[in-house]
């Protein structure tokens, strides 16, 4: 993605935090603040991952005034997330980020990118603390048993007309995928998650309906495994989370080997079928999901005898 | 102390307009102080409808006057802290604070992460609270109001200015939307000068002075005395009118107040040539302060370009 029209300072920084951070982050509606455009190109909005979507933050820096650190706007949906002035979080984790800031050099390339993963962090704690405190006692209990497993992020959403849910972003299966496959060429850890929206109950509901379920896997996975083949085992009546995930990963896990060690066993067959119809045009030397082959049939009149 | 809750701003047509013209004009984003006052309001007793309750006084506060500064943190700094060394009433100039402004172009109409710490950090100095006037109770309002200027994301040809007001709640810590009331001059409005009161005021002077011819009958040490207070009497004079002698304050009482209208009309003369000689002086050192800005830009502009040269 091209990055012209920025000042320097902010162009090292904006390059730096998108081949380095872990996810995939996507910046759009780039922006002059300035009254001419002399100045450059100064102000633009992230999409940074968070809960298998995107939380829109858009980031203010001035071309006129490059010492001093970018601002942010957060979400509309966040207007109490102050990151700031976060109570109950006192310690190493605070002063970092204040650090952060107020030790702003405008010449180190790294600076966005550790601005923005403390941001995100103090972000998730904020949302962990919203969902904590919703007036649903499913939701209680969910959280309590869930709370253990590592990597799990929730968010609250709520609208004027939808009602509120609460969404769990749960990453399956501690695989480290990418070892697996032989000569991976993926960046990032490909990763499988599962989402899970609990719509937030009314207390008088008596039996506590089924959670929205979908499986989702990061994008460069689908080369060797598509999730949307796998069908889900169903959520029976009054289970919870802590009993379902147990079985659905089992079976993942079956899965993602069977569709590893069948990425050898094409490959021997495209292999084998090397001396038959010559090379291959195309193929996916990677997950061998793919090989395209060109060859000519040629045409024979028979004289049949009788 | 609890929290005062505003029911709404009011600022003049022209205050507003000297604002955005400021904010237009700007090279880049701007910040700053606004200054005014906060006045309790009566309901209005007629209704035609019978009213449930009685709704509490309310509380109005209308900006007077701002300061901009022309550089990002100014006040306070990169974390949002108020620095309250340098927001004291002698640096004010004894000039009543209610809040402060931003004016961000091509962003959100949303309060920033900076912007909230600056809010929330800034009643922190009890000194600047203000007195309430026509106010029952004692109760002082802490300066807590933000106004947010920005110009819309897209391009426009029109030159579009948005702007809304907060009124930042410790209670709840939240940001509370406000409505502006902007007050203009004509028939509809007269309502509205009711709570109105003049930012320069004229100092109060003794009109009783005889002229200094007639001083010379008294003796020596009453002479002195009496001429010095003539002298600081006529710079405090001067600060507000040109060329008028403290002498001819005696036309506006006594005796000789028959001749008022003259002698008023005589003083707002004197009063409107100051403004003038006032409007040349800014005019000069408004062309050196444009100088230095562009003289500063043009520094911060090799900063910005060294970065990528490292």
């Amino acid at each position: 993605m091209s990055l012209d029209g920025f000042p320097p300072f902010i162009s090292a920084q904006l390059h730096y935090l998108i081949n380095h951070f872990p996810d995939k982050i996507k910046v759009e509606q780039v922006l002059s603040g300035g009254k001419t455009y002399t100045g450059g190109l100064d102000r633009f909005t992230l999409l940074i991952p968070y809960c298998l979507d995107y939380i829109k933050w858009d980031i203010i820096y001035n071309a006129e005034f490059p010492l001093a650190p970018p601002d942010i706007i957060f979400g509309t949906e966040d207007e109490d997330f102050h990151p700031l002035h976060m109570t109950g979080r006192v310690g190493e984790g605070d002063l970092k980020f204040r650090n952060i800031l107020s030790d702003w050099n405008y010449k180190d390339p790294t600076r966005l990118l550790a601005l923005i993963q403390e941001l995100r962090d103090r972000y998730m704690a904020y949302q962990k603390k919203r969902v904590g405190e919703v007036d649903d006692d499913r939701l209680t209990f969910e959280i309590s048993t869930i709370c253990s497993r590592e990597g799990i992020e929730m968010q609250i959403s709520s609208g004027a007309e939808k009602p509120e849910e609460v969404k769990f972003a749960v990453p399956l299966m501690d695989m480290n995928i990418n070892k697996m496959v032989h000569g991976c060429p993926w960046r990032h850890p490909q990763k499988i998650y599962l989402q899970v929206i609990y719509p937030v109950g009314k207390k008088y509901a008596s039996t506590p309906s089924a959670p929205r379920l979908k499986l989702m896997s990061t994008t460069e996975l689908r080369a060797l495994f598509t999730i949307e083949d796998v069908k889900l085992p169903s959520w029976l009546d009054g289970m919870c989370m802590a009993e379902y995930l147990p079985h659905l990963e089992e079976s993942l896990q079956k899965q993602v080997l069977e569709a590893v060690s069948l990425i050898d066993i094409r490959r021997h067959f495209i292999e084998a079928l090397a001396p038959l119809l010559g090379r291959p045009l195309e193929a996916d030397p990677v997950c061998t999901s793919l090989a395209i082959y060109l060859f000519i049939l040629s045409i024979s009149l028979f004289n049949i005898d009788c | 102390m609890g929290d005062l809750v505003l029911q709404k701003i009011a600022i003049s047509g022209p205050t507003l307009a000297s604002m955005i013209q400021r904010l237009s004009s700007s090279p880049a984003d701007l910040d700053g102080l606004l200054f005014g006052h906060v006045t309790c309001v009566a309901p209005s007793a007629l209704s035609d409808d019978s009213v449930q309750s009685t709704p509490d006084s309310q509380l109005v506060a209308t900006i007077s006057s701002f300061l901009s500064f022309p550089s990002l943190l100014s006040f306070y700094d990169s974390l949002g802290r108020v620095d309250s060394s340098r927001l004291t009433l002698t640096n004010l100039n004894q000039k009543p604070l209610i809040g402060w402004f931003s004016f961000r172009r091509k962003t959100p109409l949303r309060p920033s992460m900076r912007e909230s710490s600056v809010t929330r950090s800034l009643p922190s100095n009890p000194q600047l609270y203000l007195p309430i006037q026509n106010a029952s109770s004692e109760s002082l309002f802490a300066p807590s109001i933000f106004l947010l200027f920005t110009t819309p994301l897209q391009d426009q040809f029109i030159q579009t200015c948005q702007y809304r007001a907060f009124q930042y709640q410790s209670s709840n810590l939240c940001f509370n939307p406000l409505p502006i009331d902007i007050v203009n001059i004509g028939p509809a409005f007269r309502g509205h000068y009711g709570a109105f009161s003049p930012t320069s005021a004229l100092p109060f002077l003794n009109c009783e002075l005889r002229s200094s011819s007639a001083i010379n009958e008294c003796r020596n040490e009453e002479n002195l005395i009496g001429m010095k207070r003539i002298a600081k009497d006529q710079s405090e004079l001067d600060m507000c009118a040109e060329g008028m002698q403290i002498g001819r304050l005696n036309q506006l009482i006594g005796p000789e107040a028959v001749n008022y209208t003259a002698g008023l009309e005589d003083l707002y003369k004197k009063m409107l040539c100051k403004i003038e000689s006032l409007a040349r002086l800014v005019e000069a050192s408004s062309a050196k302060v444009v100088e230095q800005e562009n003289h500063n830009r043009k520094l911060r502009y090799k900063v910005a370009r060294s970065a990528g040269l490292e």
